[in-house]
């Protein structure tokens, strides 16, 4: 009887502890405008997502670059200048794609292009084109950044916010508030 | 002699301290149980009595102690009493049974003043002619000539060693009851209300914090769920939409975590108050201190 009814209060304890668990609110995806804010990064924000990730030396790091701006912003872009450093000790820079935004969701062809310095940063300009919009308002895609592992590491890849540009469709400047970069992890 | 009580009306003329005294007793039974026995039993032990039956004083001292002053509520009844038989005394003696038990109120009038002056009640298990032999005890002590075999009748159900008493419930056993059981305890001690409104009671909170916890756990899976879809996607509406889900549930695991803690701490406090109630109305045996009564043994007669 002493045993079942020990068994019971340690039953009805870890009951009460367990609920007392109250899980912390971990909101942090780089798309969300909000989360940044709350991270003291304005909109609008260049960022990468994911965030952190991963890999092992066989497989291919993908990291998207995004542009970030408030729910109710109704800045408009045209064109965009990324300049993007990469850890070139573990990783080697394999294609760059453009991100579904920047076409409309594959409705339009935008201007597309980037260079890379060979050492560990790529530029990349594009510009938005099409037959009745001339710009674009709002979150979304802008490239995909396709690597390829040499080694292992844990590194960022991360933005040079100051040579970063962004443009409306009669050239003027977009201020860009911050960026968030995006840790590769290779195993 | 039939089920309902039975008024009998008995004259005992004796003497009380000395021969120059005479002090004469009109005795009033009121028994709700016929006892064949009781009056010849007072005529052998008290023999310079006189008895007279009369059912005329129904109910007559029954209610004394709603009176202000219970010793002088009859007084002129009394006084009547006392020159219509030329008593000094009254002696009014009421038996009722209740179970195993049985309740002997004696009262002695004084018909000069109609005042009570003695009073005794007395409450026992029954035993082999329990109610006559306290009848005769106390009949006896009022006129002053106690029978050492009454005395010793009486004692046959009293333990002489302290030892021998064995307490088969305790406050103690059913405290401990309680704790392992809401209303066990109470049931032991047969208060079987406060057992279903205890059993009731805990068993309701007990619901609430399963309901509560059953809840809290929902809404963490939910939350853990819906905050990986959140961080799993890059699409701004869907971030959006997991997001607002997220919190939605982040808010009902606080909320249900504290109602469950909250009833689970009631649930507690009732369990320890529940078996502290069970101690207070647990079972004491300062009733049930006799031993039963064996007729077989012949060392326990009177």
């Amino acid at each position: 009887m002493k045993c079942h009814r020990g068994q019971l209060i340690i039953i009805l304890a870890c009951l009460v502890v367990y609920s007392c668990t109250i899980f912390e609110k971990d909101f942090d995806n780089p798309v969300d405008f909000e989360a940044n804010e709350e991270k003291g990064i304005g909109a609008p924000t260049l960022v990468f997502y994911p965030k952190s990730q991963t890999k092992t030396t066989s497989d291919s790091v993908i990291v998207g670059s995004f542009i970030i701006f408030k729910e109710d912003s109704m800045e408009a872009f045209s064109g965009v200048h990324l300049q993007i450093e990469f850890p070139n000790s573990y990783l080697e820079l394999d294609t760059i794609t453009p991100g579904l935004f920047i076409t409309d969701t594959s409705k339009s062809t935008p201007l597309f292009t980037y260079t890379f310095d060979s050492v560990n940063t790529i530029d990349i300009y594009t510009y938005f084109l099409d037959t009745l919009k001339t710009d674009l308002l709002g979150t979304g895609h802008l490239a995909d950044l396709v690597f390829s592992p040499t080694g292992t590491g844990s590194d960022s890849v991360s933005y040079n916010l100051n040579a970063c540009e962004m443009i409306d469709h009669e050239d003027n400047v977009i201020v860009l508030k911050g960026d968030r970069g995006a840790e590769v992890i290779v195993e | 002699m039939n089920k309902s009580p039975k008024y009998f009306l008995f004259l005992l003329l004796g003497t009380l301290y000395s021969s120059n005294l005479d002090p004469t007793f009109l005795v009033l039974n009121h028994f709700d149980r016929s006892l064949p026995h009781a009056d010849s039993s007072l005529i052998e032990n008290f023999s310079n009595s006189i008895f007279e039956f009369d059912s005329t004083f129904h109910l007559l001292f029954e209610d004394i102690d709603d009176y202000e002053n219970p010793a002088a509520s009859y007084m002129n009844t009394i006084k009547e009493l006392g020159k219509k038989h030329k008593v000094n005394f009254i002696l009014f003696n009421q038996i009722k049974h209740v179970d195993d038990r049985f309740m002997l109120e004696g009262q002695l009038f004084n018909t000069r003043s109609g005042g009570l002056i003695y009073r005794r009640k007395i409450d026992l298990m029954n035993y082999l002619n329990g109610q006559i032999n306290e009848l005769n005890m106390w009949v006896g002590n009022v006129t002053g000539s106690i029978d050492d075999k009454w005395q010793k009748n009486r004692e046959s159900i009293l333990f002489r060693d302290p030892e021998d008493i064995k307490q088969e419930k305790t406050p103690l056993g059913a405290a401990m009851r309680s704790l392992v059981a809401p209303g066990w305890g109470q049931v032991y001690s047969g208060k079987k209300v406060s057992a279903r409104v205890w059993v009731g009671t805990e068993s309701a909170l007990s619901l609430a914090v399963l309901i509560s916890f059953l809840k809290y756990d929902e809404a963490v899976k939910s939350y853990l769920a819906n905050l990986t879809l959140y961080n799993d996607t890059y699409d701004e509406k869907e971030v959006a939409d997991y997001k607002a889900k997220a919190e939605s549930d982040w808010d009902d695991h606080v909320k249900f975590s504290q109602l469950a803690i909250a009833f689970a701490g009631a649930t507690g406090t009732g369990w320890v108050a529940n078996s502290i109630h069970a101690w207070i109305v647990g079972p004491r045996p300062y009733k049930n201190i006799y031993q039963k009564w064996d007729p077989k043994s012949p060392n326990k007669t009177g």
